[in-house]
């Protein structure tokens, strides 16, 4: 599904980032990604989710070499991954209309949009803020918003960073619940997080970002 | 509703009041870019009136009997070519004055234009000759060049209009894309190609070139209807009153209006590449 061999990343002033990454994450696997901040999770994750090209290594992500695609496939790739953006910030609409927006805007017609919102706020649990104003919703929910916005187009890969963000205990254990709840079948998650993996996490394959390095798994 | 046609209406409902204004104010300057370049059309030519009163005599016109034989002709050809008071002497047939006219006429120019009317008189007397004409020297007398400032005029104003039509529009745009750059970045999350809102911002361009276009048709229709029931009030706008240029004018700034405006939609779309909205995660 995903494996990563030999990645270097550093940043334009020669700062490295990333330095030989090796990864290999199976279909249908939740792996939870450590490290502390500026450990360079973000950029990892960018990486995969074919938001940012790499330097040097291989990516291969559906047996697609990253580094290889031309424009269009690259577009292609991308939007087969549902990618929740540190710090999220929804567009100053109703729940429901933003991801009718993403839906919308990736060519789905109205009714099939508006399957597949119902279907992705369902399993959120969002259902009920549909019509609320997502600039107001509560932290949390704003969370399973950008959940809801990453999983809305039935994605194969899910990339997730920093989503205990300003979240109390109990809020982190009930969107550690619901991303476990999203992974049975073809999903595979890769969380990132800088503080300590909430209980229903513990129980997956973790890696620990270090200075840009995988310490451990 | 095709994706392009849905974004583009997300696009246009991201127009605020800022960049409405602005998107305002570039548009009405198009237009008075456009009204200028078509008023260079309906201007009336530098007109040039040509008087011939109390002119001296430029030329005296010996219409001649077709009776004449063609020996007599000769002879007072070489005759009268050989007076002092002759300065050039030719031939002619009258029928290249007038097809109906028979016979020929001699044309001279006399040394002096004072004595034009004792040779033209002296002249009359002939047998043979059946009229003359003085013909006086046309005096060509340009109206004062009131055209000339006017397109001074125009082309100042079209420097101006285009420059701040362009200034307006990229501030717009620049509004605008600020109001909708959490779409921006949502779509590029999504794996949407960037050049689908380059292409939008563009549109938007073409479209706000082609109303201004289209307005300014409408308008030149309008002087056109006026121009027709009063000519004088327009006399140096002479066009206006004749319908097939108002269409070709009309036409022509229409497809200019729009090549400006897909200029102004491609200088707000460069906005894209800028770091503003090049750095949006």
């Amino acid at each position: 599904m995903i494996q990563v061999s030999e990645l270097h990343f550093s940043t334009e002033d020669g700062v490295k980032v990333l330095e030989d990454i090796h990864l290999r994450v199976d279909q249908g696997e939740l792996m939870v990604i450590l490290g502390p901040a500026a450990s360079g999770k973000s950029l990892l994750l960018g990486l995969l989710g074919a938001q940012i090209p790499p330097q040097r290594g291989q990516i291969l992500v559906h047996g697609r070499n990253v580094a290889r695609l031309g424009p269009t496939k690259m577009l292609s790739l991308r939007q087969r991954i549902g990618i929740y953006p540190q710090g999220f910030v929804p567009l100053p609409r109703t729940v429901h209309e933003n991801v009718a927006f993403k839906l919308r805007a990736l060519g789905n017609y109205r009714e099939q949009a508006e399957e597949k919102v119902l279907y992705a706020l369902e399993t959120t649990g969002l259902i009920r803020q549909q019509g609320s104003d997502a600039l107001e919703l509560s932290s949390i929910d704003r969370i399973r918003l950008g959940i809801s916005l990453a999983i809305c187009h039935d994605p194969l890969l899910l990339l997730i960073d920093e989503p205990f963000e300003g979240l109390a205990e109990e809020e982190k254990a009930e969107i550690a619940r619901l991303l476990c709840r999203m992974n049975t079948g073809h999903l595979t998650i890769l969380v990132a997080t800088r503080g300590t993996v909430p209980p229903g996490l513990a129980v997956f394959r973790r890696i620990r970002l270090m200075d840009g390095m995988v310490k451990g798994a | 509703m095709t994706m392009q046609m849905f974004l583009f209406r997300e696009l246009l409902g991201a127009i605020r009041a800022k960049s409405a204004t602005l998107f305002a104010f570039a548009g009405v300057l198009l237009f008075l870019f456009l009204a200028s370049v078509a008023c260079f059309f309906m201007i009336t030519p530098g007109s040039v009136a040509r008087s011939t009163e109390g002119q001296p005599t430029e030329e005296i016109r010996v219409f001649l009997s077709p009776r004449l034989s063609s020996a007599t002709i000769d002879q007072w050809f070489l005759e009268w070519r050989e007076r002092n008071d002759i300065a050039a002497l030719r031939f002619q047939f009258a029928q290249e004055f007038d097809e109906t006219a028979s016979g020929g006429l001699f044309i001279l120019t006399p040394v002096d234009p004072a004595m034009a009317a004792a040779l033209a008189s002296e002249f009359r007397e002939i047998e043979g000759v059946t009229e003359v004409v003085e013909v006086p020297r046309e005096l060509a007398i340009e109206t004062p060049s009131v055209s000339l400032l006017i397109r001074v005029s125009l082309l100042v104003i079209l420097v101006a209009t285009i420059a701040a039509s362009l200034f307006c529009f990229r501030r717009g745009f620049h509004e605008l894309l600020t109001a909708f750059s959490g779409e921006i970045r949502m779509l590029r999350l999504s794996g949407i190609a960037e050049r689908t809102v380059f292409v939008l911002v563009v549109a938007l361009g073409v479209l706000m070139g082609l109303l201004s276009g289209v307005f300014l048709l409408a308008v030149l229709y309008l002087f056109h209807q006026i121009a027709l029931s009063n000519a004088e009030a327009f006399s140096l706008f002479g066009g206006l009153v004749n319908g097939l240029r108002i269409l070709s004018v009309g036409l022509t700034v229409m497809a200019l209006g729009t090549v400006l405006g897909g200029l102004a939609g491609l200088l707000g779309a460069s906005l894209l590449h800028g770091h503003e909205f090049d750095a949006l995660p």
